[in-house]
């Protein structure tokens, strides 16, 4: 595991995502709400970007809460494409 | 992943260009907003805002619209949302901050035209952007030449209505800009079937007024010696105004602030000890033009403040709210518009007036002029603009870009060397 590698929780919609953000912020997990990346999935919208180190207490918060619903997490490294190189 | 294509086809959306669109957007943020250290935590609700750009906000918007709710389409700071939201409406800012959708405006509009007015018309008749798509009502202006003939050619394929604002700020200006707001009154009732009252007004005023005291909050933390926010946040945020949920906006932004406060008090700043502060002047920056605070902040510069449209412009002048009638409502609502300083006035030192006064506010280092191609009336206003801040002893330049990529270097170079001559430590 490197440090450029992050883990991304996919939802079947926003509100899961939202509803999981809740969570994290009361379990005072660090996380960022980012665009999905493509290498993940196609349609446009929400997911949470956490720290692969982070995985296993998420895991643990989604068993606890069986109400917010997933499309996986995946740690991947993003691709970056250096939109602005000098 | 919430499924928003029959959403989108519903609205006449062109499914397989607007992919194109929606595959650029996660690496284009990834690489400007989430390469930034110690973010806000707050940020993450206009994070989910960009997000879900095409996705959340259009299908809060088809909900309105399935109880009768009308979207209104804006380009300008100048057409009051106050009549739109108390008429029922709901207003947004219209897209036209990317390259994507220029060539498809290019098809109906002279390549010398401002990139600004080509991506709109390109956006909408490309069918690409779904804000275009979910509008009853397009509603321009007449701050610049390419806009009043761009509507023209727009109202071939959507209804408009354009607004008549003068272009001096005279007595008889006033009159004929309350005597536009009237008649804009009229159209958004008709578009409605609600009528306009001192009721609703009084409320829509106060709805767009707490708006505005949520961004002027933001914007008062820019002024502090450690800055807690980056310029492209606040940034972001202002170009989110335009069209998110008013209410729940404003309520994000306090949100936001809190944590700001929280941060100010302890001396946090997101940028080193002595990167020298600017006011950036000029054109809007519609989303998702990021790109010339993209280039100062990783050119060894942090900005504190936009004198622009997409910034003071929009919200630095509240609406009175004491009025006894209706008549009293629409004179504030007159007086505020026609206090915003565009260049498409003559003559325009107000202009002048704000950059000197936001410099010294915002404890600036330095301004840059930026200015999109095509743009006379901000590309020839800078000659008075120059001389009077070199009057005050006040350092700035211009760049003038659209938004291609392609002269990024450049204008690192150029930045790289203003801030240098500026020397920010030993000021």
């Amino acid at each position: 595991m490197n440090d450029k590698q992050k883990t991304y929780i996919l939802f079947p919609s926003h509100a899961h995502g939202l509803s999981l953000e809740k969570q994290l912020k009361e379990h005072q997990i660090n996380y960022t709400i980012v665009p999905t990346p493509r290498q993940l999935s196609t349609s446009c919208g929400i997911s949470i970007m956490i720290d692969p180190c982070c995985k296993e207490n998420v895991e643990n918060i989604l068993k606890e809460n069986k109400n917010i619903e997933t499309l996986g997490m995946h740690t991947i490294e993003v691709k970056k494409r250096k939109w602005f190189s000098d | 992943m919430a499924n928003y294509r029959e959403l989108w086809e519903s609205l006449g959306v062109d499914l397989k260009k607007h992919d194109e669109l929606c595959a650029v957007l996660p690496e284009f943020f990834e690489e400007i907003y989430l390469s930034q250290n110690d973010r806000p935590e707050n940020m993450n609700y206009f994070n989910f805002v960009v997000s879900e750009i095409h996705g959340y906000r259009i299908q809060e918007l088809a909900d309105h619209k399935e109880k009768g709710a009308k979207v209104v389409g804006t380009f300008c700071v100048y057409v009051p949302d106050e009549i739109t939201f108390a008429g029922g409406g709901i207003g947004i800012g219209l897209c036209g901050g990317s390259d994507f959708w220029i060539p498809d405006g290019e098809k109906v509009l002279p390549r010398n035209t401002c990139p600004l007015i080509k991506a709109s018309i390109g956006a909408k008749l490309g069918n690409t952007c779904p804000y275009f798509s979910s509008a009853d009502l397009l509603v321009g202006e007449t701050t610049c030449d390419g806009k009043k003939k761009a509507w023209e050619i727009l109202g071939e394929y959507t209804p408009v209505h354009v607004m008549d604002l003068p272009q001096m700020k005279r007595e008889k200006g006033k009159l004929h800009w309350m005597d536009e707001i009237k008649i804009y009154k009229d159209k958004i009732e008709e578009l409605t079937g609600t009528e306009v009252t001192k009721e609703n007004l009084e409320k829509s005023i106060k709805l767009i007024n707490d708006k505005r005291r949520a961004l002027q909050r933001l914007y008062n933390l820019r002024k502090e010696e450690n800055l807690p926010i980056s310029g492209k946040d606040a940034l972001l945020i202002t170009q989110i105004a335009f069209y998110d949920d008013p209410e729940r906006f404003t309520e994000k932004v306090h949100a936001l602030c809190d944590e700001l406060e929280k941060r100010a008090a302890e001396g946090v700043s997101v940028f080193a000890e002595g990167t020298p502060r600017i006011l950036v002047t000029g054109t809007p920056m519609a989303i998702p033009n990021w790109k010339m605070h993209h280039l100062i902040e990783t050119s060894g510069g942090a900005v504190v403040c936009e004198e622009t449209c997409t910034g003071v412009k929009y919200f630095q002048d509240l609406v009175n709210e004491d009025n006894e009638t209706m008549e009293d409502q629409l004179r504030s609502l007159t007086d505020r518009y026609l206090n915003i300083n565009c260049a498409c006035f003559t003559p325009n030192d107000g202009r002048i007036d704000d950059i000197i006064r936001l410099y010294k506010e915002y404890k600036a280092d330095g301004v840059i002029y930026y200015s999109l191609p095509f743009c006379s009336t901000y590309a020839i206003e800078y000659k008075k603009v120059k001389e009077a801040l070199e009057k005050e002893g006040i350092p700035v330049i211009m760049i003038e870009t659209d938004y291609s990529l392609q002269d990024a270097g450049q204008i690192k170079t150029r930045l790289e060397a203003f801030f240098e001559m500026l020397d920010a430590p030993e000021k």
